[in-house]
């Protein structure tokens, strides 16, 4: 009948408490690399849920974007513009689209009502827009196809705006102006709200308050009354999946490049497989704290292999004299690598206790979004008794072969 | 009858290409409650012998029966058991375990024999009483003198109820009043029908057992019972 564990847990115990010094020394490699895989799993889970909500926000993972090309050398000629003849063409040859929104911007509209004026981002949209923003309507409607089709004079308030304005009255059916044209207030955006991270100074606590202050009307009423000769200069477009929109990116990259004679005026982009390429980096960010934190946890590993096999040659006469009065030789055994593994763990509580101290200071200093887990404590916890139990296993082999006659003999 | 019997005991040391001979066909009889005395020059063998009816080490050739039972055929667990049970070791130089108290050092065979913990607290606290200690329960052996840790250990031999008591040269390293009695609880141990064997090299000392058995090269040369 083995000793039980809990006596060797209690052994172990008073052994570490004994020798405390020299067990916290021992330790130091399995407190990094404990330190080290925290962070790693804050980072990851930071980077995830950060780029994750931020797409989210920004209409998801179905959403392809065409967009001026910024790398693209205007010296050699062309428009980065789409007319409205050209964007009702593209539609036609995209059926499978879900939502398809091209937008014509004034960034700088002022918007006046009575004595208030306000100066915002006025939006020439179509009535998709709700959708490839996934972003609803708060109060009233949003624009129609018919408002494009007749040229109507209606607006839409983002909220913050409609604030600004009406305080907590109702803007609906009131007029406002933009330029020298009269609006009907139509309809109120939701709000929009994501906490800012850590790091961007100077947003306020709301990462999306630009979008909260923003208006829109239909593209026809601005392309042909409030910003003659505007030109839509961006087109969004919403697939059936995360899946489909990368098949339906490069069909749209093509069709756009062969309306523009072959000309990389625009890039399209899909936030699929933006996000993949962003996983792909942050798995290559992974592997590398994860090579570092198996090295200090096998150098760690290896110290304590070598203090325990130390510690054994020191208390060899202590072996002798438990074999003498009936340990086993597994008893022995299970002693060792008990105390090895109290040891490694107690290394890895102490490396999770430091990994939480310090991961808001690594979250500042790399100005990312870290996230604490309990996932995290307990892949710790787990790698540090397995480190132990990987280490402890040599030392405890040794300890459970010594001879027992030769064992009482040494001075 | 006889608790231990042997049968040609050889035990051989390999060092590198040399063998030595530390027993060389040892028969020996030792009747239960028996207080036997092992003498014989340095190196004769007289540990590798106790080593070997202690169960601690395993003979190279001969047969070996502790309580009718062929325990040089047994398996090592099996051993152990035997050791913890069977056997009580007091050494020369008192081998407790330095950073535990010495009724921490009792427990430690009843420890491996699986008692709980509060048997082990009661048994050890009583035998530590027997031997005259029950007052230095947590004191460290650091803390006692020779004789005082010798009793430590003696209590820790006895306090699995063992059939033998094995002591090799128990007051070897202590002064002749504290030898004395240590022999004095050696003799108590007998009077109860306990079963003493101990290696002295002290005449007197040796003379106070019902035989004493002498050793040469690895063989009996007198006082075995048949002689
Ligand atoms: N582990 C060992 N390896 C090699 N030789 C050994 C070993 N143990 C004992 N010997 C040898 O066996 C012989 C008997 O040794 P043992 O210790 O039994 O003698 P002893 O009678 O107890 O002597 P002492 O009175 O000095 O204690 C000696 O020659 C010794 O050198
Ligand atoms: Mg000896």
């Amino acid at each position: 009948m083995a000793i039980p564990i809990a006596e060797s847990l209690k052994l172990g115990l008073s052994d570490i408490m004994m020798r405390k010094v020299r067990s916290v020394v021992t330790v130091i490699g399995i407190i990094l690399g404990v330190m080290c895989i925290m962070v790693v799993l804050a980072i990851v889970n930071g980077m995830n849920k950060s780029t994750i909500s931020w797409m989210e926000e920004r209409g998801g993972l179905n959403k392809i974007e065409v967009e001026q090309n910024w790398q693209y050398d205007f010296s050699k000629g062309g428009d980065p513009s789409f007319t409205l003849k050209e964007i009702r063409y593209l539609q036609s040859l995209i059926p499978e689209a879900e939502a398809f929104n091209p937008t014509v911007q004034e960034w700088e509209a002022v918007i006046n009502k009575d004595d208030i004026r306000y100066s915002t981002s006025l939006r020439g949209v179509m009535p998709d827009f709700v959708k490839v923003e996934q972003w609803n309507i708060d109060k009233g409607r949003f624009i129609k196809d018919l408002d494009i089709d007749l040229y109507s004079n209606v607006i839409v308030l983002g909220s913050t705006v409609a604030k600004e304005f009406f305080g907590n009255n109702d803007p609906l059916g009131q007029t406002i102006s933009v330029g020298n044209q009269q609006f009907i207030i139509v309809g109120v955006m939701e709000k929009r709200f994501m906490q800012t991270q850590g790091g961007q100074i100077g947003m306020g606590d709301n990462a999306l308050e630009y979008m909260n202050r923003r208006c829109f009307i239909p593209i026809s009423t601005m392309i042909s009354k409030v910003n003659p000769g505007g030109k839509i200069s961006s087109l969004d477009i919403r697939a059936k999946s995360p899946e489909a929109a990368k098949e339906l990116r490069r069909k749209v990259e093509n069709i756009v490049l062969n309306l523009k004679n072959g000309k990389r005026l625009f890039q399209v982009t899909s936030a699929k497989e933006q996000l993949d390429t962003m996983q792909a980096n942050v798995k290559v960010m992974e592997a590398i704290f994860f090579l570092i934190a198996v090295i200090s946890l096998l150098v760690g590993g290896i110290v304590i292999m070598n203090i325990m096999l130390a510690s054994i040659r020191e208390r060899t006469r202590e072996i002798g004299v438990r074999i003498a009065v009936g340990a086993r030789r597994r008893d022995i055994f299970i002693q060792f690598l008990v105390q090895t593994i109290l040891i490694t763990a107690l290394g890895g509580v102490l490396g999770i206790l430091l990994g939480f101290a310090i991961l808001k200071q690594v979250g500042n200093y790399l100005q990312i979004e870290v996230v604490a887990s309990v996932q995290m404590i307990w892949v710790s916890l787990l790698v540090s008794i397995g480190v132990g139990l990987i280490f402890g296993v040599v030392p405890a082999v040794r300890a459970a072969r010594l001879d027992p006659v030769v064992a009482l003999r040494e001075e | 009858m006889d608790i231990i019997r042997t049968e040609n005991i050889v035990k051989d040391y390999i060092l590198g290409k040399i063998k030595v001979r530390a027993l060389n066909g040892i028969d020996l009889q030792i009747q239960k409650s028996e207080f036997v005395a092992i003498m014989g020059p340095s190196g004769s063998g007289k540990s590798t012998l106790m080593h070997i009816i202690g169960c601690l080490d395993r003979a190279t050739e001969g047969t070996y029966y502790l309580d009718d039972v062929l325990v040089s055929k047994m398996p090592q667990s099996s051993l152990a058991a035997i050791r913890n049970r069977k056997i009580g070791f007091v050494f020369q130089s008192f081998n407790l375990l330095p950073h535990l108290n010495i009724l921490k050092n009792v427990e430690l065979p009843l420890m491996y024999g699986g008692l709980s913990h509060r048997k082990r607290l009661a048994r050890a606290k009583e035998v530590l009483q027997s031997v005259g200690l029950g007052d230095r329960l947590k004191h460290k052996p650091g803390e006692l003198s020779g004789g005082e840790r010798q009793r430590v250990a003696i209590a820790r031999a006895i306090v699995n109820d063992p059939s033998i008591l094995l002591a090799d040269e128990p007051t070897g390293n202590l002064d002749s009043q504290s030898g004395g009695d240590i022999l004095e609880i050696f003799k108590d141990l007998h009077s109860q029908g306990n079963t003493v064997i101990m290696v002295t090299h002290d005449q007197a000392i040796a003379s106070r057992a019902q035989r004493i058995i002498k050793i040469i090269d690895g063989k009996i040369v007198d006082g075995n019972s048949d002689s």
